[in-house]
């Protein structure tokens, strides 16, 4: 204790050293992703509020994959945190201690002004506002080639078998139907995660009862159904040749040309096939993965990252003013006069222009319906490590399905162990 | 003659693979660095439509405000400095430890072979650092990086000087050196081979390092050159082009190190090695 309240002192003098230079505007230090797809937009808020108010906004930026997720533990274990910091909502976020590390926002003006089921996201057991939307919300579904269902006379599937039909025809047509890009393992689980709208729909409660260990992957049939999809798409022949060699990079190609017709992905996607495909962008639409029922057809949406306030900051004050106009009118404005945005924002009131990405428009008539879930990952802490190569176990028919859901939840089993979930 | 001929063509062949396992790779990045960025998007070796590398060079330059000019500028000092701390200290305690016999000697010895196996931790280096001032600095970096390579650059010492007869600090004493005299103008020099190769191997892993910077280095001006690849790769947006020109820039002065000292890492890493 002795010794970090001097080096707490020592660290309050150099910031005191370092602030002489500054004259009278204060500076928030922001620990931001590196190479994050909307640098710009964000650059443009920041540059608004900085031109408003006396608070300048330095960044430095993290590294994206579990390295980034250490680093920000390592600094808030050596007490060191900046004062923003952007992260992942949901489980990720809850693993940093909220109360401890982070400043609650509940009070603030600006919560009002944000959608109930992110600040769910960002909360400790429903109680307190952590954090901010720092970007669009994304949608998983089926990204498609308006071309190509042009081309063949297709229309957009709402059950999974009028999917497959249309899979039959692109087929036949010489093209491919599913992209899948297993060499990225990661976006093997996509068609899983993004089916949890169906799973969701045919058992409501799964989500609470896979958290008290009463659900199993293996033995809820609609759940299971994600696995089966995965697989299913192989066996019938609609993936490209060698899924193992083609990247998340290589598949953007491929749906953007037409040469792939549907890339089951979420709407992050959007920001890199345009930066290399911008005459394509248009092309590119969005369909919810199909569930057994066309009247129950809906989309699952990821909840957008966030940014917080550490409690270790010396100036919360300013931090607050930055988040305040992050989320108004003014700041958002601002995001969207460099580009539009991939996505709707979780923050109320807030009207989209009319210049959105096709495939943005196909995801607001889901939202605007109120045909939306957020992903199993937002309303469960449990998600096991080993996701991702276990779909592509399935993606590659290696194993059933069957198969596959019994492993995961096994993998499952010791991460809810190791948060200490009750029931496990 | 069949022998020989024999010979000729297991060399070729050898020749033909190392050309194609570091050959491919080095190709494979050189052509990505020039492309646009949905070229090099689809990861393949054919070289590109239309070649700008000039363009590529000069956008990741100007990444970030200038960011790889600060991190090699930063990269350069830090080796530098980390690289003389540790021959000036590691030299010493080595010469020290190869010529007193002592039973302390011994424990410092384990000390230093535990430097060598036990893992460094994060956290609470940097409390340590915190405590003394030193954290977010270039000279707690500095002194990590030194720290870090000792144990095994004292090893390296201690075998050389093996090498060294005795009799050499004895003539000296009787030619009225001092202890500190004896290394500074007889032993330090004689051991030039194997500092050059511990300058050499550590400062390519300390120009190098990511790790260290990352954890211990934070700061938006503290950027050292393996940070800066940071900027062209993360989960959703790639720019493979930008990401293989700046590969490119920073592994040039390494390059230029190694082509330039070559012949005195290999006579270093032997030296020692027979006792005569």
């Amino acid at each position: 204790m002795k010794r970090s309240s001097i080096a707490l002192a020592a660290a309050m003098a150099l910031l005191t050293v370092a602030g002489g230079f500054a004259a009278d505007r204060q500076k928030l230090v922001w620990l931001q992703w590196a190479n994050d797809g909307a640098q710009k937009n964000l650059d443009a808020i920041i540059a608004a509020f900085e031109a408003k108010y006396p608070i300048d906004i330095e960044l430095e930026f993290k590294p994206g994959s579990a390295e980034g997720e250490n680093l920000v533990k390592t600094r808030i274990a050596a007490n060191d945190m900046p004062d923003l910091l952007s992260f992942n909502s949901g489980s990720l976020f809850q693993v940093l201690n909220l109360e401890k590390n982070f400043v609650d926002l509940s009070n603030e003006k600006l919560a009002s002004r944000l959608v109930d089921s992110f600040k769910s996201t960002v909360s400790v057991s429903g109680k307190g506002v952590y954090g901010i939307p720092y970007q669009p919300i994304p949608a998983g579904g089926i990204l498609y080639n308006k071309k190509v269902y042009a081309q063949l006379g297709l229309k957009v599937p709402k059950t999974w078998k009028a999917f497959i039909a249309n899979c039959e025809k692109i087929k036949a047509a010489g093209k491919v139907a599913v992209i899948a890009s297993y060499k990225d393992d990661w976006t093997a689980q996509l068609l899983l995660l993004a089916d949890f709208y169906n799973v969701n729909v045919a058992n409501p409660k799964f989500a609470q009862d896979y958290t008290a260990n009463k659900a199993k992957y293996a033995s809820t049939p609609a759940a299971l159904r994600g696995f089966e999809k995965i697989q299913e798409v192989f066996t019938k022949g609609f993936t490209n040749k060698e899924p193992v060699s083609i990247t998340y990079d290589m598949a953007q190609a491929m749906l953007a040309s037409g040469e792939g017709a549907h890339y089951p992905m979420a709407t992050w996607v959007l920001t890199s096939i345009n930066q290399n495909y911008p005459d394509k962008i248009n092309d590119i639409g969005f369909f919810a993965l199909p569930g057994d029922s066309a009247d129950k057809n809906g989309v699952t949406l990821w909840m957008p990252n966030n940014i917080s306030i550490s409690k270790t900051s010396k100036h919360i004050d300013a931090a607050k003013q930055f988040l305040d106009f992050f989320v108004s009118p003014e700041g958002l404005a601002a995001y969207m006069s460099v580009s539009t945005p991939d996505g709707a924002f979780a923050i109320k009131g807030v009207k989209l222009p009319d210049n959105v990405f096709p495939a943005v428009k196909d995801i607001l008539v889901y939202v605007d319906a109120n045909k939306t879930a957020p992903a199993l990952e937002f309303l469960s802490p449990v998600k096991g490590p080993n996701l991702p190569q276990i779909c592509v176990e399935a993606g590659l028919a290696l194993k059933t399905p069957a198969a596959c859901a019994v492993e995961y939840d096994r993998d499952v089993e010791k991460q809810a162990k190791q948060l200490m979930l009750p029931g496990w | 003659m069949k022998r020989k001929i024999l010979r000729v063509m297991v060399e070729v062949i050898a020749v033909a693979l190392a050309l194609a396992i570091f050959g491919i790779p080095l190709s494979y990045v050189v052509t990505n660095a020039g492309k646009t960025s949905v070229e090099a998007a689809q990861m393949s070796i054919a070289p590109a439509a239309e070649t700008r590398y000039i363009k590529n060079f000069s956008e990741v330059l100007a990444t970030s405000n200038h960011m790889l000019l600060r991190a090699f500028l930063n990269s350069t000092i830090i080796t530098v400095v980390s690289i003389a701390m540790l021959i000036g200290v590691s030299s010493m305690a080595g010469f020290v430890m190869e010529r007193r016999k002592s039973r302390a000697i011994s424990w410092i010895n384990f000390l230093v072979l535990a430097g060598l196996m036990i893992p460094p931790a994060v956290v609470p280096t940097i409390w340590v650092l915190k405590s003394i001032g030193l954290y977010k600095t270039m000279l707690g970096l500095e002194l990590i990086e030194a720290a870090l390579a000792f144990p095994f650059s004292v090893l390296l010492y201690r075998g050389y000087l093996g090498a060294i007869p005795r009799e050499l600090d004895e003539a000296s004493f009787i030619d009225g050196c001092s202890g500190l005299d004896l290394f500074v103008k007889v032993i330090f020099p004689l051991m030039k081979p194997v500092s050059a190769t511990i300058a050499i191997i550590t400062s390519i892993s300390v120009f190098n390092d990511f790790v260290n910077p990352l954890y211990f280095l934070p700061g938006a001006k503290n950027v050292t050159v393996q940070l800066t690849l940071y900027n062209y790769i993360s989960q959703y947006l790639n720019k493979w082009n930008l990401l293989f020109a700046d590969i490119l820039l920073i592994s040039i002065p390494p390059l230029i190190f190694f082509i330039v000292f070559n012949k005195k890492i290999v006579s270093g890493m032997v030296a020692g090695a027979v006792k005569s």
